[in-house]
């Protein structure tokens, strides 16, 4: 447990990442009882909490189940932050992510996902099976920052270097994009045209809190 | 030598003629015979057809009857979602995550789904190769049939929160699995494979896999041995380091590991055991011949000094692979003849 961490909040980074949602669900609704506003539960709770993780998931270490219970009890202090869906930080950075079409496994684009709202992103989710071109229009109305594109099987590899073209297409080619998942994990961000490939979702979320950070 | 004295020769850390090949081709087999994913999916003759013809054309040790992940739990209710070249996935799970498994019965492998399909490929690919090569069947392993029974989400889930009810489906899911191998075996396979992806650390730590799926995968291959299977072989993809010294106690022959694993590292860990693997699968598809042979040359000769091995691919070959670079694999087999342990 971190010493500079604020005492309060200590019961709450404690059940995130022993992914006791319940817990964290009744940590969060004293400390919002108890008048701690929700951008610090938000910063020094929730993204604390992933910090620690990220540090523990190593390659060698990191597996679905641990970070889907840390996952679920993340999703459930978010959603009591903001019952209405309003993002926790919308002035951060927005990603958009996907399973491209051709490919219906979203188990880990599901696991990245919680990994960078718990860090505090706005995440577009599009689904599985998605068109490059439904990936192209999302990342022009919501102004992202990068796309992100998850892949199990390796025929779905044809679909993820059309991205880029097809960003570029739309005046888009400032977007950047991550690679990640079993097949595309294998390949390199040359052969698949894409800017890096994460080999965990952690590894993914380093890479994109430095290109947020180098650009703020 | 042929196929089937070559692999079991290995098993037994004895010298071979040449380094034993045994690539996963599955799919493959399908779109080599210009046959659509869906129709070899569905269709026993086909299957062992398709899976001869590739043997001819590579001239491999083993085929494998093998389907997709989805067989057992299509037989036992669950509602699968085809395309025509894809592998199927479970479009309404046949359990929810509370369900009691007793509501399932065990599948009868004669009747439901896919499984008489499968057990007609086994038998032909034995009537028609007998024991010139290794005739491989294929079931799932009890973690991933959990997981296919409910879904992988809620079946972490569930595993976290009722622990007591999760071993109940995993109790359910290796009842399945028996039943289903033993009927391989008496249709004519020298061993059922099982496949157990979910059972990964990518998936459930280590210490889960040994609590839990360990006991069950003993369970499996022992019942497997006992009704005729000639080994036992494990095949878990993934980084499997932590886990695979485990595979000797689950009583495997056989433990395949996959690109995430060094040659060294897993002789570390299984220093008695037959090993299988471990080509990237991607290669198959995006890497030149020239590149494949290498690599492949390469592992070869990093067991030749122990023996114990079968030359593979660390996951499935994928189905849209290039002939050219398999054949650059199991040239890598044949260019230091005689192999010697």
């Amino acid at each position: 447990m971190s010493e500079d961490l604020a005492p309060e909040l200590k019961p709450l980074m404690a059940a995130l990442l022993d992914g006791d949602h319940t817990s964290a669900l009744r940590e969060t609704q004293a400390l919002l009882a108890s008048g701690l506003p929700r951008e610090r539960i938000v910063t020094e709770g929730l993204e604390a909490a992933m910090s620690r993780l990220d540090e523990k998931c190593t390659v060698e270490g990191f597996n679905l189940l641990e970070i889907m219970l840390v996952g679920r009890a993340v999703s459930a202090v978010v959603n009591e932050l903001y019952p209405g869906g309003e993002p926790p930080t919308a002035g951060k950075a927005t990603f958009i992510i996907a399973t491209l079409e051709g490919d219906v496994h979203d188990l880990g684009k599901n696991v990245t996902k919680m990994v960078l709202i718990g860090k505090g992103y706005r995440v577009v989710d599009l689904g599985k099976d998605c068109p490059v071109q439904t990936v192209v229009e999302a990342a022009a109305r919501e102004n992202a920052r990068a796309v992100l594109v998850s892949g199990l099987i390796t025929s779905v590899i044809r679909e993820v270097r059309k991205v880029r073209p097809a960003l570029a297409a739309r005046g888009l080619e400032h977007i950047t994009i991550v690679a990640g998942g079993a097949a595309l994990k294998q390949a390199t961000p040359e052969a698949l045209d894409v800017d890096y490939v994460a080999e965990t979702a952690f590894d993914g979320a380093r890479f994109l809190d430095d290109l947020v950070g180098d650009a703020q | 030598m042929n196929g089937l004295e070559r692999v079991m020769a290995a098993v037994r850390f004895q010298p071979t003629d040449r380094l034993p090949v045994v690539p996963q081709l599955f799919g493959h087999a399908a779109v080599l015979a210009g046959i659509k994913l869906v129709d070899y999916l569905h269709d026993g003759a086909l299957l062992a057809r398709c899976q001869l013809s590739a043997e001819a054309r590579y001239g491999h040790d083993a085929v494998f009857a093998f389907m997709d992940l989805s067989v057992e739990t299509e037989a036992v209710g669950s509602t699968l979602l085809y395309r025509d070249e894809l592998y199927p996935d479970v479009a309404k799970y046949a359990l929810r995550p509370g369900d009691d498994p007793a509501r399932l019965r065990i599948p009868e492998p004669r009747q439901d789904g896919r499984m008489p399909e499968l057990l007609h490929a086994v038998s032909l690919l034995r009537q028609e190769a007998g024991n010139r090569l290794l005739i491989a069947g294929s079931v799932v392993g009890p973690m991933t049939l959990a997981t296919q029974l409910v879904g992988i989400e809620d079946a972490l889930y569930f595993a976290a929160d009722d622990p007591d009810g999760f071993e109940r489906l995993l109790d359910y899911a290796t009842d399945v699995i028996i039943t289903f191998g033993k009927a391989q075996l008496q249709a004519g396979a020298h061993v059922p494979v099982v496949f157990d992806p979910s059972a990964s650390p990518a998936v459930v730590p280590a210490a889960f896999f040994r609590e839990f799926l360990l006991p069950r995968l003993k369970k499996v291959l022992s019942a497997f041995r006992q009704n005729g299977a000639i080994t036992t072989w494990l095949n878990i993809a993934g980084p499997t380091a932590p886990i695979l010294p485990l595979h000797a106690e689950a009583g495997a022959e056989i433990a395949n590991f996959d690109y995430y694993v060094s040659a060294t590292e897993a002789q570390r860990c299984l220093p008695h055991t037959c090993l299988d693997g471990n080509l990237k699968s991607l290669d198959f598809v995006e890497a030149t011949p020239e590149q494949v042979f290498k690599t492949a040359a390469a592992l070869r000769d990093s067991f030749a000094g122990r023996g114990g091995f079968l030359l593979s691919s660390g996951c499935e070959i994928p189905p849209e692979s290039k002939p050219e670079n398999i054949e650059a694999m199991i040239a890598a087999c044949s260019t230091v003849p005689p192999w010697q342990s």
